[in-house]
């Protein structure tokens, strides 16, 4: 089953036994109760005995607050099923009613998700546990004033909050087949937490994602995206989260990781469009688990419930050290998961549309980037480029930085990798949406960046060459730039 | 105005989601080359992004001060070995109907004392089912009629929250698909005849043991009244056939004494029924009983499922009234630890199998590359009359024997060599030793075959009974 012995951690597990009762509505494909099917399969597996579990407090409006704005706060606490026609102007505001329906309770929902992951932070910042799990948690999409993708109250971004204050740098890593986007947009601008998210991309939500979103201002190149296509399978995912973490563990050196474990990647997923079983999305936290670092596991999405509650028993194994058993436990929803009854499923025949030199080409480009951080014990050797680094930084890292960049160094990142400063310049005003955003005075994060990244721009023509290699990913510039 | 336009924006690409999301029709007119314009974007600004907190200096930091913002509700323990757990859990479960969460939550209530915790059990029941038949009924008629608009199902079970409503609906839900799944597990069962062994060695061993233990427990088990069902059962079940106690392979009752005959052991009112009429005893119940109760009506209606029957006693504690309830629920209690037993057993099948075939494959020989040698070296010759000897016509036993030889070629060389070794006389010479182990085969074989009711007491099919011995065979060569 595992590649490597495991070693045994202490595992906490955050949940609530009402979690399973919201309902989002008929039709929608969320469904609370796939965590109260984990949680009776972690029960009859004998796994729930083997951590400590918590049940979560309500997170209250101050604790959410410390993200999200007041008033959308506000609005979630009063909104109700009942009310709604009171509050119509606000719910198209806050984008709340068609994929983030009014449902029963739902303020105690986001409540108890944000809860469980605030206080797994908190108690992996105590020290007095190793791994913390909440599966109610994971609900990437949730912008500061905005709901989105199912999702109200992002508890993995107050989750972070809550790191923050013990961990000089979080990672976040995101498996979910979309893009985590809110958990992208809250550090976008911060190098202490760096995002990582796998996704499909293109012609899927929530659109954003692309290769060359890289982070802006300080938090510039502290944004990784992967995108992927359709029917990514076991092999292929392992080939590039593997190499694309042991990086961003090289360069980045967290203190504390999380882990979204969104299973709608799995295959067969109701929304989903990859071919990962079980295992393969297992591996992943197999994978990070070896670090050996504050370690927090929340869910996400998922939508074929039945493999859904698979991948996080799952995933509670792994994260145990434990070994279990193919043939399922009887269970209150035994009759769920025939006909085969069994943990593990098999991928479909779906063709696989990364090809293999895609994802190459993907791994080198992102390497490239992670060369840019400062932490990068390749880079330190040679002149550390100094735009990634804001000048009034508290980073820890005082590394000397040069004012410029030596010729040849620029010359290496330009020619193979040009698309990335497009979005350089981009990145503070151009690519983002011209016709929403430029007319608009966008605060500046950094002046002292963008004057580089003007110095910068001439170098950008060899782009011409780079021809249909950038057509996995790379939007057309022209169009941006001009 | 900006914020029309942002909004505007979101709409076509964020706000939608579905399962083929069509949302971005910008991004797909374009050509592949031409890579498309991202409509979303990730936004910066104060309204965006989140306030990173301070990093506390070391010294300032009091880790012990922090709340821990959530309740404990169970720590693991080292001093209590998972074998006990596991009793304490299955204790709790049958005998006072708590869910393993709860058995769990006594436990740690005190503080890990096993024994204080057993003997508190009883003082606690858990929360009676708030749902009346009333309800109940009114649920299914709403949910029929509004389907999954909880809401609305409310309103015909208002003093029911929505909270309640779905989770009654999630565990209806499955209670529903329950016994059409029955029905398929049966239908299935039914289908593969494999004239298995019962007994306990073929079972772990084999592949088709999966399927008979399951088809075992599964008909023991409906009409098991309240033996409840320790972890243990398994071997001390396979031993009762063996000896005195065992269960009939008619009725399906389990009692003390059982009689054998040759279509089965049968308890003792199926073996006089059968002594005097020389037909099977038909089973009670509603379905076979009224209307004449043939075997092949039985068998045609298809209801209730395969090894399944209604008990008399049961019938009567079922009419008068409230013991009915009772009943019901002790038998659903007790099909549930019968199901959880299934999957232990299974988990454990898998575990040994795994184990055994990791083993296994050093040990033996590149079998595959020798398997078809149409030679017969001397030894051979001899060994191969000794597997007649021994297994009788039973060519793949032999040929499993031999190990380099096929069945077919077992075959072959038993035509071939018939006169020379003067087989047949061997093989007459094994079916007499071995005749009078029918009544034992039978026994066996005349559970998984409850619908075949044998009319005269005539010995079973012979390939039955070699293909049984044929599975005990290559188990003592492998030794």
């Amino acid at each position: 089953m595992s590649t490597q012995p495991h070693s045994r951690k202490r595992v906490c597990y955050y949940y609530d036994s009402d979690i399973g009762n919201y309902y989002y509505g008929q039709g929608h494909p969320m469904k609370p109760h796939r965590i109260r099917m984990t949680h009776n399969l972690l029960l009859n597996y004998g796994l729930y005995r083997k951590m400590e579990i918590y049940r979560p407090h309500k997170a209250t409006a101050e604790e959410m607050t410390k993200f999200h704005s007041d008033d959308y706060i506000r609005f979630l606490r009063s909104i109700r099923p009942d009310n709604m026609a009171e509050y119509n102007k606000q719910m198209q505001r806050f984008n709340v009613g068609e994929d983030c329906p009014v449902f029963d309770g739902l303020y105690e929902f986001c409540q108890l998700s944000a809860g469980g992951s605030v206080a797994a932070a908190v108690k992996l910042n105590k020290q007095a546990s190793e791994i913390c799990i909440n599966w109610g948690g994971g609900l990437h999409h949730a912008k500061k004033s905005e709901a989105s993708g199912f999702c109200y109250v992002n508890d993995i971004v107050l989750g972070i909050l809550e790191l923050l204050k013990y961990h000089q740098r979080v990672l976040y890593i995101d498996i979910d087949v979309h893009h985590g986007d809110g958990v992208e947009e809250a550090f976008y601008t911060t190098d202490r937490v760096m995002t990582v998210s796998f996704h499909k991309y293109g012609e899927y939500f929530p659109g954003t994602g692309d290769l060359r979103d890289i982070g802006a201002g300080k938090g510039k190149y502290y944004a990784v995206n992967i995108p992927l296509r359709d029917g990514m399978d076991d092999d292929a995912y392992e080939s590039i989260f593997v190499p694309i973490i042991s990086k961003v563990m090289e360069t980045f050196q967290p203190s504390a990781v999380v882990l979204q474990c969104g299973a709608d990647s799995l295959t067969g997923d109701r929304l989903g469009c990859f071919n990962l079983t079980v295992k393969g999305h297992g591996k992943c936290v197999e994978f990070v688990k070896k670090y050996n670092l504050p370690f927090m596991m929340v869910g996400g999405g998922g939508y074929t419930i039945r493999n859904v509650s698979r991948a996080w028993t799952y995933e509670t194994s792994v994260a145990l050290g434990v070994e279990i058993a193919n043939e399922l436990p009887y269970n209150d929803y035994f009759e769920y998961f025939g006909p085969d009854f069994k943990l593990h499923i098999s991928p479909s025949n779906m063709a696989n549309q990364n090809t293999p030199e895609y994802l190459e080409k993907i791994k080198t480009r992102l390497f490239e980037n992670l060369r840019m951080l400062p932490h990068a014990p390749g880079v330190q050797v040679q002149a550390i480029p100094e735009d990634a680094i804001n000048e009034e930084s508290d980073n820890e890292d005082k590394v000397d930085k040069d004012e410029r960049l030596p010729q040849k160094d620029l010359d290496k990142r330009i020619v193979p990798e040009n698309e990335f400063s497009d979005s350089e310049d981009e990145g503070e005003g151009g690519r983002r949406d011209n016709r929403s955003y430029k007319g608009r005075k966008r605060p500046r994060l950094d002046k002292t960046n963008e004057t580089k990244e003007a110095e910068e721009k001439p170098k950008e023509d060899p782009k011409s060459e780079k021809s249909e290699e950038s057509k996995a990913s790379s939007d057309d510039t022209t169009t941006d730039t001009g | 105005m900006v914020l029309a336009e942002k909004n505007d924006n979101s709409r076509n690409g964020r706000r939608s989601r579905g399962p083929s999301p069509n949302g971005h029709v910008q991004a797909e007119s374009s050509s592949e080359d031409e890579s498309p314009v991202p409509v979303d974007k990730i936004r910066v600004g104060r309204d965006y992004q989140a306030t990173c907190p301070e990093l506390q200096p070391e010294a300032q930091r009091k880790p012990e001060l922090l709340a821990d913002r959530a309740l404990l509700v169970w720590s693991p323990t080292e001093s209590i070995p998972d074998s006990k757990l596991e009793d304490y859990i299955v204790l709790a479960k049958d005998k006072y109907g708590y869910n393993g969460e709860q058995a769990l939550g006594m436990l740690f209530w005190h503080k890990h004392d096993l024994d204080r915790a057993v003997m508190d059990l009883a003082n606690f029941t858990p929360f009676p089912d708030e749902w009346s038949v009333e309800d109940k009924v009114l649920f299914e008629q709403a949910f029929q009629f509004h389907g999954k608009s909880f809401h609305r199902i409310r309103q015909m079970l208002p003093d029911k929250s929505i909270a309640s409503l779905v989770k009654y609906y999630y565990s209806w839900k499955k209670t529903r698909t329950r016994t059409s799944l029955m029905d398929k597990q049966a239908r299935k069962l039914n289908g593969p005849k494999e004239d298995g062994t019962e007994d306990g060695e073929a079972r772990a061993s084999n592949d088709e043991s999966d399927h008979d233990e399951k088809r075992w427990t599964f008909h023991r088990g409906i009409n098991r009244k309240s033996g409840t069902t320790s972890r243990g059962g398994q071997s001390s079940r396979d031993s009762a056939i063996q000896g005195e106690g065992g269960t009939c392979s008619n009725c399906g009752v389990f009692c003390s004494i059982v009689h054998r005959s040759t279509k089965g052991q049968l308890c003792n009112s199926c073996y006089q029924h059968w002594r005097r009429t020389g037909t099977a005893r038909p089973t009670s119940g509603p379905t076979i009983g009224k209307r004449g109760g043939g075997p092949a009506n039985t068998r045609a209606r298809g209801h209730p499922p395969k090894g399944m029957h209604i008990n008399h006693d049961d019938l009567a504690t079922m009419a008068s009234g409230n013991a009915g309830t009772l009943l019901l629920k002790s038998m659903e209690r007790e099909l549930d630890s019968l199901q959880r037993q299934i999957q232990q057993n299974k988990q454990s099948i898998s575990c040994l199998k795994r184990k055994h075939s990791d083993s296994i494959d050093d040990l033996r020989p590149g079998e595959d590359k020798q398997r078809n040698n149409p030679r017969w070296s001397n030894d051979e010759l001899m060994l191969a009359v000794e597997g007649f000897r021994k297994y009788g016509k039973d060519f793949k036993a032999i040929s499993e024997m031999l190990g380099n030889k096929t069945e077919h070629l077992v075959r072959t060389f038993f035509i071939n060599y018939r006169k020379r070794y003067d087989l047949d006389h061997i093989i007459k010479e094994w079916e007499r030793e071995n005749l009078p182990m029918n009544a034992e085969n039978g026994d066996a074989n005349g559970d998984d075959s409850d619908d075949v009711i044998c009319l005269s007491p005539s010995p079973p099919k012979k390939d039955t009974m070699k293909n049984g011995n044929g599975k005990i065979g290559p188990q003592m060569t492998t030794k």
